[in-house]
């Protein structure tokens, strides 16, 4: 029984939850309805529900409700009238009761159709979910559809932002094999292929070009940097290598550093010594390699006086006489007065310094100066001979080196005494100085070349001072070229000064031919002389009136003999030895005293000598002339002295003795002081 | 520099040897060592204007191509002049218009290589058939040239040094000649024979100076060709044509004469010294005029032109001095070739 109730229970079981899956919760009541039988009958209700007309159940409804009620209320109206008629009242009791089982009826199949209805709702409703949901997927769908085709309307694909060439450009350049004219012509989307697939080869030649190119220019920008790498090592190696050329520098004579060293002193130089120094550099580069030039002197003083030049101009010289009152204990006028002479001929602190040498190596020491005050340069020389003893041989030569004359009358009439500029004058007399000519040693010589060369010309009276380096540049060759001719020249002259004074006339090799071999006269005395003494021989007054010579120039004494005969020369050297030759003076004394202004042959001997020099000027010579006309004076002497015996009746001192072609020519009766050197004879000019 | 020293030397050594009137009296022409003649306006210099540009040169040419001119002598057309080289004839007019060109020239005959004589000394002698040229130089002879046709007419031969000085005489038939071997010789110039005369001063006591050399440097005939004035090495002196001595001597101590003239009734000469000697016929000294060349080798009167008449005196310097006075200098000109 109990595994039957047991199965009856989960009969049951299933029962309930089959039940309370499709019912109403009046769950307890079916418990007690066991059977399989009991299964049929219990739901047979439920069928019978189906069959059932509801209206009808309704009408049974109330009907079976009103037959209650109206028990009820006869009832209770039975109740309240007092009559209680038990009998009427039991019978309306058991009808109403039984009225109840229609009601329990009533209700089950109420209960059964709300089942039913509930169920069938339900069944619709989820039916009608289900469908709604179906809608709802597919409205969903379609919508999500409609979104892609929206998007995928919208989607612009990249190939529209690709800018494609244009069509025509496009079939020009593409292959026919991608532009495919036929097919693309009519097809537009193939055109467009076409057109893409054009553009995507363009683009991938263009871009391995362009990878291509990006490697090499990323190898180059490294061959770039190892390069600079490079030079940027060399800067520390340049300067060593300029280190260590700075002996070989000064071995070679290539002073490129000095040079650069002194062109950064050369800012501070003053704009004439500027000048100068420039001129001079630039002319030593191009043409003269015997020329040095230099840069001397206390560059900070210059710097600072630079700097207070700009000061002083604005001051005046009372503001300055009041400052010094102020800072230094009080001056006396005559303190005062002297520094401002001393200011007057004050020297700019640097100088250039010019070295011009000679092939043998004499040297020429010039150095430049320049007064601020009065704005002229002067120049201080400094002679060193090459060989020492030729200086010092000559006694007579004594002075020629003095670097007080050596360079007088470099051009005519420069004596370089007098300040070349005119307002010095005012300026020296208002100071109390006296003239410039006494601060000469001092302050060094102004000639007038030294101004040239610094470019300073000083016009007329009063005129400012212009400095033109076109003027330096002018003058520089020819002064340079003068100065060493002058050194030359001294020095040439020296030595033949030497070697007179030992009696001997130094006659040029390349002229020994133009005098003859045998000259019996000798050079007996050479000396020094002065120009006073020169003047006061009353045979000179013509020549000294005549302008021809000056107090500047040198005057010797030469003395010739032969035999009983004198011959006293007097012989004038001019400042510009041998530009302008020697001048010579004869007097003979041989029975009577004889010079220019009584005979005329020595007049004549005298022209030889004086006039016609220039046979004797040969190239390299002309520093030689002295010695060379000396030879000729004592030629025509020996002539002289041969042709003039004129009482051939008694014994004749000197005989003849050189071949002349004519002993006398012309109303003059010249004599023949021409030698002719080929054939050895002497004739006539 | 070099040139203006060269130039003041020159200068100061110029010797003017010869001079010469213009045809018209108003110009000197004047020569000088460096071949150089050199035109003066007398009319200028004299005017009581001048000054010292009215003395310079107005003109300046040159006249030898290489050496000296000793001797000018002129034609009515003509300005000859002569020295080391050719004998050169300029028309005073191309000379007036400052462009003279040689209208022709003679040349002393060559005789071998190493001679190119000089001429010292020319005269004209003008005829009426002819105008002929006589020149006297190095070559010791004295040519004869006829001017119209320059043919050369005759050499005197004879003389044994060059020939310093000519003069005509007897109008133009004979001519005498000094020279540097001492002897004055005359000619007859026509013909082309010896010496008619050989004078030799050195060789007398009374002119000779032995210290001084024997050669005649100058030679002068007298107005009625008596006498002849001679003198150089031996003493100036006069000469009895006649009787070939000489007479009368003029003294110049330790100078030897270089030119004679007579003027007028005196005798004016130079040498040696600085001064023109102005003598009386009979040898004494009337006076000296001190000259700024300190020799002389040609004086000049002006008998031309009568209010130009002056005496002017050329020597070894460069400077013509001009006496209007014949007792001093008046001024000088100056020989500056421009």
């Amino acid at each position: 029984m109990a595994s039957i109730t047991k199965d009856g229970d989960k009969d049951r079981k299933k029962k309930r939850i089959i039940k309370t899956e499709s019912s109403s919760p009046d769950v307890k009541k079916s418990r007690v309805e066991p059977s399989k039988d009991g299964a049929a009958l219990f739901y047979a209700e439920e069928t019978e529900v189906d069959t059932r007309d509801p209206q009808k159940d309704l009408d049974l409804f109330e009907g079976a409700s009103s037959v209650i009620k109206n028990a009820v209320t006869d009832i209770q109206a039975m109740r309240v009238s007092g009559k209680m008629n038990n009998a009427v009242l039991d019978e309306k009791r058991i009808q109403a009761t039984l009225q109840f089982v229609t009601l329990k009826k009533m209700n089950r199949l109420s209960h059964f159709r709300c089942r039913k209805v509930r169920e069938a709702t339900n069944e619709a409703k989820q039916r009608i979910d289900q469908y709604h949901l179906q809608l709802q997927n597919l409205l969903y769908e379609a919508m999500h559809l409609q979104k892609e085709i929206n998007k995928c309307l919208e989607f612009k694909s990249k190939d529209e932002e690709i800018e494609l060439v244009p069509v025509e450009q496009f079939y020009k350049e593409a292959p026919e094999d991608i532009s495919k004219p036929k097919i693309t012509e009519n097809d537009d989307h193939q055109l467009t292929l076409s057109r893409l697939d054009w553009e995507l080869e363009q683009r991938q030649r263009l871009s391995k070009k362009l990878k291509e190119v990006s490697c090499s220019k990323d190898e180059i920008l490294k061959e770039i940097d190892t390069k600079q790498e490079y030079l940027d090592s060399l800067q520390p190696k340049l300067n060593s290598i300029l280190e260590a050329t700075k002996p070989v520098q000064s071995y070679l004579n290539m002073p490129y550093d000095e040079t650069r060293e002194q062109h950064q002193t050369a800012l501070h130089l003053p704009h004439p010594l500027y000048v100068l120094y420039m001129q001079s550099s630039a002319y030593k580069d191009a043409c003269d390699k015997y020329l040095k030039v230099t840069i001397e002197g206390d560059i900070h003083s210059a710097k600072t006086l630079d700097m207070s030049v700009q000061e002083i101009e604005e001051d005046s010289d009372s503001d300055n006489e009041e400052q010094e009152k102020k800072t230094r204990r009080r001056k006396t006028t005559e303190d005062r007065r002297s520094d401002k002479k001393q200011r007057v001929l004050r020297k700019h602190p640097l100088t250039v310094a010019m070295e011009i040498s000679c092939k043998e190596g004499s040297k020429l020491l010039l150095t430049f100066s320049y007064l601020l005050q009065l704005e002229i340069i002067t120049v201080q020389v400094k002679v060193i001979p090459s060989c020492l003893d030729a200086v010092h041989n000559s006694i007579s030569g004594g002075d020629l080196l003095l670097p007080d004359s050596i360079l007088n009358e470099l051009y005519p009439g420069d004596h370089g005494n007098n300040t070349p500029n005119p307002a010095n004058q005012y300026e020296l007399q208002r100071m109390g100085l006296h003239e410039f000519s006494d601060y000469v040693s001092q302050v060094g010589r102004p000639y007038q070349w030294t101004q040239w060369l610094g470019g300073l010309q000083f016009l007329g009276d009063g005129n400012p001072v212009t400095v033109r380096s076109s003027f330096s540049s002018a003058y520089m060759q020819q002064t340079i070229k003068q100065l060493r001719k002058r050194l030359k020249a001294r020095l040439a002259l020296l030595h033949q000064l030497a070697t007179l004074e030992r009696n001997s006339i130094p006659v040029s090799s390349c002229l020994i031919d133009m005098f003859p071999v045998k000259v019996l006269s000798r050079l007996v005395s050479w000396k020094r002389s002065t120009y006073e003494d020169f003047c006061s021989l009353d045979y000179t007054k013509n020549i000294t009136e005549g302008d021809m010579v000056s107090e500047t120039d040198i005057f010797f004494t030469a003395v010739m003999e032969r035999g009983s005969a004198k011959l006293t020369c007097q012989v004038v050297v001019g400042a510009d030895y041998p530009t302008v030759p020697p001048l010579f003076v004869v007097s003979i004394s041989w029975q009577v005293q004889r010079n220019a202004t009584n005979d005329v042959h020595i007049k004549e001997l005298e022209e030889e000598v004086n006039v016609h020099y220039t046979e004797l000027i040969k190239p390299k010579t002309r520093d030689n002339l002295l010695s060379n006309q000396l030879q000729r004076l004592l030629m025509c002497f020996d002539v002289y002295l041969e042709t003039e015996s004129h009482d051939l009746s008694g014994p004749v001192e000197i005989p003849k003795d050189k071949v002349f072609t004519r002993v006398a020519r012309g109303p003059d009766r010249k004599k023949p002081y021409k030698y002719i050197p080929d054939l050895g004879i002497f004739t006539h000019r | 520099m070099q040139e203006q020293s060269l130039q003041s030397r020159q200068l100061y050594h110029m010797t003017i040897f010869t001079q010469c009137f213009s045809p018209c009296g108003k110009y000197i022409a004047a020569a000088n060592n460096y071949g150089q003649i050199a035109i003066f306006s007398l009319v200028s210099a004299l005017s009581p204007e001048a000054n010292e540009s009215s003395r310079l040169p107005i003109y300046c040419f040159k006249g030898c191509k290489e050496g000296a001119i000793y001797c000018l002598t002129s034609t009515d057309t003509f300005l000859i002049s002569a020295g080391e080289g050719d004998i050169c004839a300029w028309k005073w007019s191309d000379i007036h218009n400052k462009a003279p060109k040689i209208i022709w020239s003679l040349s002393l005959p060559k005789k071998g290589v190493f001679t190119n004589p000089e001429v010292n000394s020319m005269v004209v002698d003008k005829q009426e058939q002819a105008t002929r040229l006589l020149a006297g130089g190095g070559d010791n002879d004295i040519h004869i040239w006829n001017m119209e046709n320059g043919q050369l007419e005759n050499s005197l031969q004879g003389h044994e040094d060059y020939v310093h000085s000519i003069c005509l005489k007897n109008n133009g038939r004979e001519c005498v000649s000094a020279s540097e071997d001492g002897t004055v010789r005359i000619w007859d110039a026509r013909s082309s024979s010896e010496a008619v005369h050989i004078l030799e001063p050195h060789k007398t006591p009374m002119c000779g100076r032995p210290e001084m050399g024997k050669w005649v440097g100058c030679v002068a005939m007298d107005h009625g060709d008596d006498w002849l004035i001679c003198g150089g090495g031996p003493k100036l002196s006069t000469w009895h044509l006649r009787s070939l001595t000489p007479t009368a001597t003029f003294d110049t101590p330790g100078s030897c004469q270089n030119f004679v003239m007579y003027h007028e009734e005196n005798v004016i000469s130079g040498g040696m010294k600085p001064c023109v000697n102005h003598w009386y016929v009979n040898g004494d000294l009337k006076s000296q005029v001190p000259t700024t060349s300190s020799s002389i080798y040609n004086i000049a009167v002006n008998t031309v032109l009568d209010q130009l008449r002056v005496l002017s005196v050329v020597g070894n310097s460069c400077k013509i001095d001009v006496c209007t006075n014949f007792g001093y200098k008046a001024f000088s000109l100056k020989f500056v070739p421009s």
